[in-house]
């Protein structure tokens, strides 16, 4: 008899590949499930629960293994650092799966793995945690600020301490928590093919829960159905999935009648099929990607909009295309990021990203800004956006830019709701925080280029060359950085002095050694997901592409 | 470490009832060895000696836990139900939905022809129910509810 698919081996062969091998988790997840069809619909269940939430919460995890283990986590082989963690996982926030159970299977996957002589410490270390798991300590809030949400919500320090600094430490605890919290699916309706009354009525017909976003009146947050593509009101096209903070580019784009727009970033294509939307039929948006493998993916998207006034085709946004020159009324730059604003969507993106890694990212940036700023005509518009969340890939950019190019910022107060109004947004931007707006982390700047070029402005870029930047003191010296940020309009400390998070901390009852709004907490959470009948994220295994997630980091590979 | 060759599906050795072993030779623990390195180079759980083509009432099992031999077995009880996966080393690339007993009790001699009993629920209930069928000539496809599906093995990484 050959050997059955052990869901659990299955679960941790991901873990290993999204953690050793660099491999991203929803890619992965998606080809196993695809390639495990038969499995029953528990089981894949089962599997997409313990690696989505062994990697929502693995700085915890790891944290308390070190509780019961004297090898630390990184010294551990690999193949049981990650037995250990979805182990830890599964005692801590899956109630329905049995402590024993977890132990057991966790130290016969040990030996089937070829370490047998590892099968003791795995059953020791499990064995005591699951007699001893409600009497962990968590590092003290008063102590050590960063520590504690660093262990409680699973971000890494570095991440927490760019936050604290730059919106302070009550607003970096409502990002943080905020990721991990159960959302529904933004979608935005087609108002030409029915009126927002009929999908509200149609989507209620298949038994989904809707309720209107806040932000702008074409947008719904709908949740309680399976499979987005078997939702009628989807099929008809008279719904697109897409995060408002994506909706809202194409407003701050606000194109005009037989507009010409270039979107240089555009895969999987829902902010290029919005602008062609608004043009209705008239103008031309040209949505461009690297890859081929995107711009099918588009095509598909478009195809099944039936507009006219749009096309995918490949072009490298980091590359000049000399037909494009000052040609275009609008350009999209959505740039690929760090991605921090979709942590909730994409967990591994925190333990991915490093400041190195931001620092490539941010070079590629303004590569892209510098190249594609050339196709803005004169008078045009530029609107820059990333899904990430702090002032290096957003405001520090936008600044370098204006320092560099001909373009000045633009308020994007007319296109924007009274919620969403605040100082920067006269200024020309906004910065989407989750947890402090209903969206995605995302940053939108709308910048208008000089009707007359300043005389000094021919210079710029030859193909080889490397944006001037390069002798920038962006990142060397943070401080002065922020203060003319904050000139520029920016608010970099909009919401708490930082310093004052600790006698704030004290001043709240429910959080002191103890931790009971803690526990609590995770309880809630886990009773939630128990509810959902294991199926989490279903929609976002088998979304249409719409979502953001073929976007941000991925671009770099 | 001797390999046999797995005979696969089709093949009429698969499909005929063993003999009972008389006596534990030499000749049988060499098979026993010859169809324990089979079985773990083939990444299974289980072989009977009808898959080498031996048509003798001998299985070996190892489930994880250690190498189970078993000459002449008889099932001698049976009960609860488990439904679930089930490939077979002689239908390779393939799998189906099989629903077995989740608790088996067999009587067998071991390798140095004492007699002894097994108890095992869930997979080695399984791995039991399937290698002593092999004996009586019987292929796992007779059970399978609904469709066999392909399934390709996942390369094991050894460290």
């Amino acid at each position: 008899m050959t050997k059955p698919v052990n869901i659990r081996e299955l679960a941790l062969g991901i873990l290993q590949e999204i953690t050793e091998e660099e491999a991203y988790s929803h890619v992965v997840l998606r080809e196993v499930l695809e390639k495990y069809q038969y499995l029953e619909k528990r089981d894949r269940a089962f599997i997409s629960r313990v690696v989505e939430g062994t990697l929502e919460h693995m700085i915890q995890l790891d944290y308390i293994i070190e509780q019961f283990s004297n090898v630390p986590v990184y010294n551990m082989k690999p193949l049981i650092r990650n037995l250990l963690r979805m182990s830890v996982y599964q005692l801590k926030y899956m109630d329905s799966v049995p402590d024993s159970a977890v132990c057991n299977e966790a130290v016969k996957l040990a030996q089937r793995r070829g370490f047998y002589n590892l099968k003791g410490f795995v059953n020791g270390v499990l064995r005591n945690m699951a007699r001893r798991l409600s009497q962990v300590r968590y590092p003290d809030p008063a102590k050590e600020p960063l520590h504690y949400l660093s262990v409680k919500y699973s971000f890494p320090v570095w991440m927490l301490s760019k936050w604290v600094a730059q919106f302070g430490y009550a607003t970096t605890e409502k990002i943080c928590r905020d990721s991990h919290m159960e959302k529904g699916t933004v979608v935005r309706c087609n108002l030409q093919k029915a009126s927002r009354e009929e999908i509200i009525a149609e989507l209620e017909r298949d038994g989904i829960t809707v309720r209107e976003h806040p932000y702008l009146e074409y947008a719904l947050i709908i949740s309680d159905y399976n499979y987005i593509r078997a939702v009628s009101a989807f099929k008809k096209g008279w719904i697109q999935v897409q995060d408002i903070s994506s909706m809202l580019v194409a407003e701050v784009a606000a194109p005009n009648w037989g507009d010409y727009c270039i979107d240089v970033c555009a895969a999987p294509g829902g902010k290029a099929l919005h602008i062609s939307e608004k043009l209705m039929g008239s103008g031309y948006v040209e949505a461009r990607d690297i890859s081929e493998q995107k711009v099918r993916l588009m095509q598909e998207n478009i195809e099944r909009s039936n507009a006219i006034n749009i096309r995918a085709v490949v072009k490298d946004a980091t590359l000049y295309d000399e037909e494009s020159f000052q040609k275009a009324d609008i350009v999209l730059a959505d740039v690929p990021c760090s991605g921090l604003g979709v942590i909730g969507k994409k967990q591994d993106i925190k333990y991915k990203m490093s400041e190195k890694r931001q620092t490539d990212i941010i070079r590629l940036q303004r590569k892209i800004l510098s190249v594609v700023q050339e196709y803005v005509r004169p008078g045009g518009v530029l609107i820059y956006s990333t899904c990430t969340v702090g002032a290096d890939e957003n405001q520090y950019n936008i600044k370098w830019f204006l320092e560099n190019y001909p373009f000045e910022l633009e308020s994007i107060d007319p296109y924007l709701c009274d919620d969403l109004k605040c100082k920067t947004t006269s200024g020309g931007y906004i910065q989407l925080l989750p947890g402090v707006h209903e969206s995605d982390g995302f940053f939108i700047a709308r910048l208008r280029r000089l009707e007359d070029e300043p005389a000094y402005e021919e210079e710029s870029w030859s193909e080889t060359d490397e944006p001037a930047y390069e002798e920038e003191s962006w990142s060397e010296t943070e401080e002065p950085a922020y203060e003319e940020a904050e000139r520029l309009g920016a608010d970099v400390l909009p919401y708490e002095e930082p310093v004052r998070f600790r006698t704030e901390l004290r001043n709240e009852e429910n959080r002191p050694e103890t931790n009971p709004a803690y526990e609590q907490e995770k309880q809630s959470e886990s009773g939630n997901r128990a509810n959902a009948d294991w199926e989490p994220s279903a929609h976002y295994e088998e979304d249409d592409g719409m979502l953001e997630a073929e976007e941000g980091i991925e671009y770099l590979d | 470490m001797a390999l046999r060759q797995i005979r696969i599906m089709g093949d009429e050795k698969l499909e005929k009832v063993c003999r009972p072993v008389k006596a534990v030779t030499a000749r049988e623990r060499e098979l026993i060895e010859d169809m324990l390195d089979t079985m773990y180079d083939a990444n299974g759980v289980g072989l009977a000696a009808p898959q080498v083509g031996i048509l003798k009432r001998i299985v070996v099992i190892d489930i994880g836990e250690g190498p189970i031999v078993l000459i002449n077995p008889e099932i001698l009880e049976t009960s609860g139900e488990q439904t679930g996966q089930e490939g077979c080393l002689s239908l390779p690339g393939q799998a189906g939905v099989v629903t077995r007993p989740n608790y088996v009790k067999v009587r067998a001699m071991n390798e140095n022809g004492e007699e002894y009993e097994v108890e095992g629920t869930e997979l080695l209930a399984r791995a039991i129910c399937h290698e002593c069928d092999h004996l009586d000539g019987i292929m796992y496809v007779r059970y399978v509810e609904g469709e066999l599906f392909d399934v390709t093995e996942e390369p094991e990484e050894e460290e």
